[in-house]
């Protein structure tokens, strides 16, 4: 029996493929992004030269660059401090409804599987100043009509609105599949006690739930930091680059502008700010939720 | 009275959620069947009083959406198909055949692939597509959709599996079979819920993928449908009425596929985040 299952050749055979693949399309750009952040190349020609550190003090040292910078940090703070919270609410509220609790669950994950292009366009309808929702919505208020994706002072915010309409359900699904297998003996035993609803949400099942809050933190820095296609398909990066991301503006660079080398530096840097964001949550808030049994 | 009051609180908070999901669904439902720009302005929240199908065959016929429609099935279908293939056969190999050591190296590899944030890698990618002679064709994107998929893939089936009791395998050894045969006529077949799980996860992400597929093809023949659609918008811009009925046919397909298979959705997006 054994035998049949140790042949060498045959797990050699088996595992070939995916592994070609995975060292093709991971390992290796990982090493070739760290390699042309230190050249100065267009991406075409024969000649890389090499330029030491010039790319990266560049980097540092240009406006643009941080604005990306800065509007990254936007989508966490965004995502930390009004989409999480926004989370654990209608998590727990579904949790604890007894009907439509199907329908809250599939509704509210729908959008997540759309594509991010497309809710994008549909998003810039209704942000469209003349004829698009919003601006009809404030109108019966007398708001005068607010040009959200064009003006400097609201592109940033709509694009946050959007990113979140299309993502919160998603979380919440996960939120909701933590609580619910939370055993019911512990929340049953809570209300025999005299627990109110509120209660038991609080010091029961929100405690046992800081696991998965926590993986929903991590996942919205990781998506936080490589936020794109949105920027691309609603602003361009635009008013005046006051949208600009960390990664529109490495492809912004590499491929429009033929700047590869430096596009990989901003590639690199990337991959460092996400660590040092990672390793600083992780520091700083992930040492109380040690595994939690029940 | 305040017991009811009570009860229902919490439905009219989620009643309030859902319309902010579904009103703009809705919106552009009702937009599409508007006949211009100024009915859309006069009615925006209502149902139109008068419904002009004829955006739709517009945006159909004009905005090529059916050649779009076409890339993007058979794309998204042959990258998960042979994603779940090639991720299938290595977690076959680092979970039920015995290498030892080899087995643990291996699959922890693999697990870093979920770490790296992939968008990141674009540009190496777009040099590796362009060496290969791939640029500007449907490869170019079916190969590193393969690729990208094959961490989540491999770490779903392999946790599969690993489930599976090894009184299976003794069974068939008995019988005769050899890996390759216990691979494909005894695990395979014991796998395919899981694998049913991978492959709408996966085939969503490639059909949704903009960024890849944006760079990678300038012939407008060969592009996929969200690359599609954004150039329709550039196009059509102060339509609007047709510009809704082009995302209602990218919108449709989608809602149908989780109409039908919501449940296997999110199991397999749950399963997949929370091992993540």
């Amino acid at each position: 029996m054994n035998k049949a299952l140790r042949n060498p050749l045959v797990f050699i055979l088996f595992v070939i493929p995916a592994l070609t693949l995975f060292f093709v399309f991971f390992i290796y750009p990982i090493f070739s992004s760290i390699y042309y952040s230190f050249t100065s190349w267009n991406g075409v020609s024969d000649t890389v030269k090499y330029t030491g550190l010039d790319n990266f003090k560049k980097a540092l040292g240009d406006d643009r660059f941080w604005v990306s910078v800065k509007n990254n940090g936007w989508f966490i703070l965004f995502s930390v401090f009004i989409q999480v919270p926004l989370i654990v609410f209608f998590s727990l509220l579904i949790a604890n409804v007894k009907k439509l609790k199907g329908l809250y669950k599939t509704a509210v994950f729908m959008p997540s599987i759309m594509s991010t292009a497309v809710i994008g366009i549909l998003w810039g309808f209704i942000y469209e100043p003349n004829i698009g929702l919003f601006n009809k919505l404030l109108g019966l208020f007398g708001v005068e009509p607010i040009y959200w994706l064009s003006d400097e002072r609201f592109a940033m915010l709509s694009i946050l609105i959007t990113n979140a309409w299309q993502w919160t359900g998603f979380y919440i699904v996960m939120v909701l599949a933590a609580i619910l297998s939370i055993p019911s003996e512990l929340d049953e035993a809570a209300a025999i006690d005299g627990a109110t609803g509120f209660q038991r949400a609080t010091r029961i099942t929100l405690p046992l739930i800081v696991p998965i809050i926590s993986v929903v933190i991590m996942l919205s820095i990781a998506g936080a930091m490589k936020a794109a296609d949105i920027v691309i398909v609603m602003t361009k990066g635009g008013p005046a680059g006051s949208t600009e991301v960390m990664a529109t503006y490495m492809i912004k660079y590499a491929i429009t502008n033929f700047k590869y080398g430096y596009g990989n530096t901003i590639a690199v840097l990337i991959f460092v700010f996400t660590l040092v964001v990672t390793a600083l949550y992780q520091l700083l808030f992930n040492r109380r939720s040690e595994r939690i049994e029940y | 009275m305040p017991r009811t009051l009570k009860k229902s609180l919490p439905h009219i908070a989620l009643l309030g959620y859902l319309l902010v999901v579904l009103f703009p669904f809705l919106f552009v439902l009702f937009s599409s069947v508007k006949k211009d720009n100024n009915s859309i302005a006069l009615n925006p929240f209502g149902i139109p009083k008068e419904f002009v199908f004829n955006n739709y065959v517009e945006a159909w016929v004009n905005a090529k959406i059916s050649t779009y429609f076409f890339n993007s099935l058979y794309i998204s279908v042959l990258a998960s198909v042979v994603s779940i293939l090639l991720a299938s056969m290595f977690a076959f190999a680092v979970t039920r055949m015995r290498q030892g050591k080899w087995n643990t190296i291996l699959f922890s590899l693999v697990l870093i692939g979920m770490l790296i944030p992939n968008n990141a890698l674009m540009l190496p990618i777009y040099t590796i597509v362009r060496k290969l002679h791939i640029l500007n064709s449907h490869w170019a994107l079916i190969i590193p959709y393969i690729a990208n998929a094959i961490p989540f893939t491999i770490i779903i089936l392999a946790a599969f599996m690993r489930s599976l009791p090894s009184e299976i395998e003794e069974a068939a050894v008995m019988d005769g079979l050899k890996a390759p045969g216990i691979f494909a006529k005894i695990i395979v077949p014991l796998t395919v819920p899981a694998m049913v799980t991978v492959f709408i996860v996966n085939f969503l992400g490639n059909w949704n993928e903009f960024l890849l597929a944006n760079y990678f093809l300038s012939n407008d023949e060969l592009r996929t449908l969200p690359v599609g659609m954004v150039q329709f918008r550039d196009q059509y811009q102060m339509n609007y009425a047709q510009m809704s009925a082009g995302i209602v046919y990218s919108v449709l397909p989608v809602v149908i596929i989780y109409a039908v298979l919501q449940e296997k959705i999110i199991e397999g997006v749950t399963a997949g985040s929370v091992k993540g």
